[in-house]
């Protein structure tokens, strides 16, 4: 049980705090409720673009990282298709410093062009280091437009292309800041051995200046329901050919996320699972396989993937895999299986529990999608599922006309 | 009114505490090492074995380390994975040059009962053909994964280079997985793993019975642990370059051997290698990075093993500015070795170093790492409070007596691929 605090500043900043007695450190947590999703789509890229500039200096503190050094701290962020989140840890006297920080790069950013010029080179960089000189990097950068035809899913956070991020101005980058970087957009949570008034006092102290503004709603293009089999065939210098089944699956809120979280443990086990001993153990096509979901806040994505054996084909693994899904369809798990994976659950939840920026984190998470009490109600939603419901979902999920296909064959 | 552009005052880390884990000699003559008070559920359990990849047969090493929970005397590869899920536990097995380390995470009423399973796996472990094959198989494919990536060949041709003469310089090759055999594995589990148990940390607010339990089980092994022959080397100098066809970015490894935290200039070195490229604001990510847009990250590192130490600068860069990054590198060198560093920047990296020290010694899972690094090099967490005192006590002269030292770019050996 994570206890938790709640309370919102009058210009919209919903701030969350957990009193952890137990750590001489502190953690902040800023999150964003901007990601790729948000962006434009002849300007992609441009979330995670503006991550990076979040790190050049404020309109006060021209160097964000100095000051939490010297207080002993740190600080990073990711960026998603739907969020943003910076966070800083660092030793809890000195918690005025990350507030500090935080609040002027909520208030306003520098904007230098030097930073702008930089940062530009430096995502460069990484979408080389990550997703292009990488073999099967560019995996995802294929297959998100091919399963997401309308809804911004279908560019990755790097964005679509290179040019995208060499074109961005000044102008762009103000305006993306305007408009979604101000407190009626961020949720802030602060974990460590403090009380609740100090908090309440240091938070209004820093952030309660700050002018509120407008949140602007968020009309997303709706994914038109997939009603054919998808798949794309692509080139590449690897040494083995690879493919990713992507079925569409719910959003991150509904109770379908519950039932398809289970099922990709469930079949995607190695040893245990059914892609392994049928396909990897008795077929012998594949040299690796699993499952796993995306867990997206719009409809997300159940991923089986994994890679070829030299000997085999694409095709002999097409005509192997369908009998495979439809016995998943056809019988249904045992109640003992699907105890063991929540129990599994359960205890992959307390280690990760046990960590302070998960627990931040994660609060701030919840919070966004609805409602932080989920980080401790979560576990009763996977209780209450029953066999009968997996087997039922499992008929709904593995639907070949909701399925798309990317191969990657070596060149 | 706030006044935004002053900075809040900074306070201090008075003090750290540093929790000693509670030490246990068991009948073989292996430590075991237990510490509680966590009040949550979590546990687990790590056996670290004599079974490194530094070996004339490091493939043997490594998989032997793959297959060491896949299959026993009672129980299949799928019983075992059965059994394990069963009580809800989670391990894994990761192979380092000096050490074997077998991990079982498991809720803490659930950690005896999944080690029992556990146990049986590791100590009379089969190693049946057919996870043998399969094995070398998906291995030898994910070797051929690897080899395309620029890092994975850098790294290879440094450490190769950098341990040169010693058992360190023995890597896997693509064709070591046409010798593989299971013989040799399960000679090499007979004589690293049944005789090697080298120590056990356990972490969880266990009962005695169940601590009197992994203790008897424990005993099972064997501590004869061989001498190592003594550790030699002839490490080598200057630059190589791996052309890879059609590569967009170039990985680079620079380095020369050091020490390991028993050596007199180690804390202090740590500071200069912390305002070299070891922290987000370092020269080189300040320079590199920030300034000029090579590269994504770049980084300078002290590495440490039981024998000896070595420092090296890792990175990967635009093809086009590999040139200029191993200039920016030796500039950077250079204004360590000419220019005093000031006061602001030396005190900030101290205070940073405080930090990252209080948060390694927060709870009982960092703590008991952090006591694992001093105990591995027969130290003890008395060494924390002597790094303490040396970071404090380091200025700015010392640090420029450390890099005319150490940091001489004629001295490096300088590794790019692609």
């Amino acid at each position: 049980m994570i206890a938790f605090e709640r309370f919102t500043l009058a210009n919209g900043l919903r701030v969350l705090f957990h009193k952890e007695p137990a750590t001489p450190m502190a953690v902040v947590n800023v999150l964003y409720d901007v990601g790729a999703r948000d962006e434009n789509p002849e300007q992609t890229g441009f979330a995670h673009l503006f991550e990076h500039l979040m790190f050049g200096g404020s309109k006060h503190i021209p160097d964000f990282d100095a000051p939490l050094q010297a207080a002993g701290g740190q600080s990073n962020a990711f960026t998603s298709n739907d969020i943003t989140n910076y966070y800083d840890v660092l030793p809890a006297q000195n918690l005025d410093t990350a507030l500090w920080l935080e609040s002027d790069r909520m208030l306003s950013l520098a904007f230098t062009p030097k930073s702008l010029e930089v940062q530009r080179q430096v995502v460069i960089e990484e979408f080389k280091q990550r997703y292009l000189n990488q073999p099967y990097g560019d995996a995802w950068l294929q297959l998100r437009p091919l399963v997401y035809q309308k809804h911004p899913y279908r560019w990755a956070t790097i964005g679509k292309n290179i040019k995208h991020i060499q074109d961005a101005t000044m102008d762009d980058v103000r305006a993306f800041f305007q408009k979604h970087y101000h407190p009626g957009n961020a949720i802030l949570c602060i974990v460590g051995n403090f009380e609740l008034q100090t908090i309440k006092e240091k938070v209004a102290h820093y952030f309660g200046t700050i002018p509120s503004q407008t949140k602007s709603p968020r009309q997303l293009p709706i994914e038109p329901p997939q009603q054919k089999f998808r798949i794309k065939t692509i080139q590449r210098k690897v040494p083995a050919g690879s493919f990713y089944y992507a079925f569409k699956m719910g959003k991150r809120i509904s109770d379908s996320y519950y039932l398809a979280d289970l099922l990709s443990d469930h079949i995607g086990n190695e040893k245990t699972g059914i892609l392994y001993t049928e396909l990897q153990r008795k077929k012998r096509l594949v040299s690796e396989i699993t499952a796993y979901i995306t867990g997206s806040i719009d409809e997300g994505l159940f991923v089986i993937t994994g890679k070829l054996n030299p000997k085999s084909t694409f095709e002999e693994l097409e005509a192997a895999i369908w009998p495979v899904l439809a016995q998943i369809k056809d019988k249904k798990m045992s109640k003992s299986a699907l105890q063991q994976l929540i129990l599994k659950l359960r205890t992959a939840k307390a280690f990760q529990d046990q960590g302070l920026l998960n627990r931040a984190m994660n609060l701030s998470f919840f919070e966004l999608l609805d409602s932080a009490e989920l980080l401790n109600t979560e576990s009763a939603r996977y209780e209450q599922i029953s066999t009968t419901q997996l087997q039922q979902y499992a008929q709904v999920l593995l639907d070949k006309n909701r399925c798309s296909l990317l191969q990657i064959q070596p060149k | 009114m706030l006044d935004r552009s002053v900075a809040p005052p900074l306070l201090p880390i008075e003090h750290i505490s540093f929790v000693a884990p509670q030490i246990t000699i068991l009948n073989n003559g292996v430590k075991l090492f237990w510490r509680n008070g966590l009040q949550n559920e979590t546990s687990k359990i790590e056996l670290h074995f004599a079974a490194g990849s530094a070996t004339n047969d490091p493939l043997t090493a490594s998989l032997c380390a793959g297959l060491l929970i896949n299959g026993s005397e009672k129980r299949t590869a799928k019983q075992i994975q059965k059994a394990l899920d069963a009580v809800g536990a989670y391990y894994d097995v990761s192979l380092s040059q000096e050490s074997s380390v077998v991990t079982l995470y498991a809720l803490k009423d659930q950690l005896i009962k999944a080690y029992k399973v556990f146990h049986e796996s590791i100590f009379t472990a089969v190693f049946p053909l057919k996870e043998v094959q399969e094995l070398v198989h998906s291995r030898r494919q994910k070797y051929t994964v690897q080899e395309q990536k620029v890092g994975f060949l850098a790294q290879r041709q440094f450490q190769r280079s950098l341990m040169a003469g010693s058992s360190y310089a023995k890597l896997i090759e693509l064709s070591d997985f046409d010798r593989a055999d299971r013989s040799q594995i399960q000679a090499f589990h007979a004589e690293h793993y049944l005789k090697g148990l080298k120590k056990v940390y356990l972490v969880g607010d266990l009962t005695t019975l169940d601590l009197n339990g992994f203790e008897v089980l424990l005993n099972a092994y064997g501590s004869e642990i061989a001498e190592r022959a003594p550790f030699s080397w002839q490490p080598e100098q200057g630059a190589t370059h791996i052309e890879q066809e059609g590569a967009l970015q170039s990985a680079l490894r620079i380095g020369r051997p050091l020490f390991n935290k028993t050596h007199p200039d180690f804390c202090a070195f740590s500071v200069l290698n912390t305002i070299l490229g070891d922290y987000f604001g370092s020269r080189l990510m300040s320079n590199i990075r920030e300034d000029k847009g090579y590269t994504y990250g770049i980084g300078s590192h002290v590495v440490e093993n039981t024998k000896f130490g070595y420092f090296v600068i890792g990175t990967e860069v635009g093809v086009s500015t590999r040139e200029a990054t191993f200039q920016e590198i030796q500039h950077e060198f250079e204004r360590l070795k000419t220019e005093l560093v000031l006061a602001e920047e030396l005190e900030l990296v101290k205070s940073y170093l405080m930090g990252q020290l209080l948060k390694s010694a927060d709870g009982p899972y960092a703590m008991l790492d952090l006591f694992a690094n001093v105990e591995t090099m027969g130290l003890d967490l008395s060494y924390y409070d002597h790094y303490i005192s040396q970071i404090k006590a380091v200025d700015a002269q010392k640090l420029q007596e450390l890099a005319k030292r150490y940091l001489n770019w004629e001295e490096m050996l300088i590794i790019s691929a692609g």
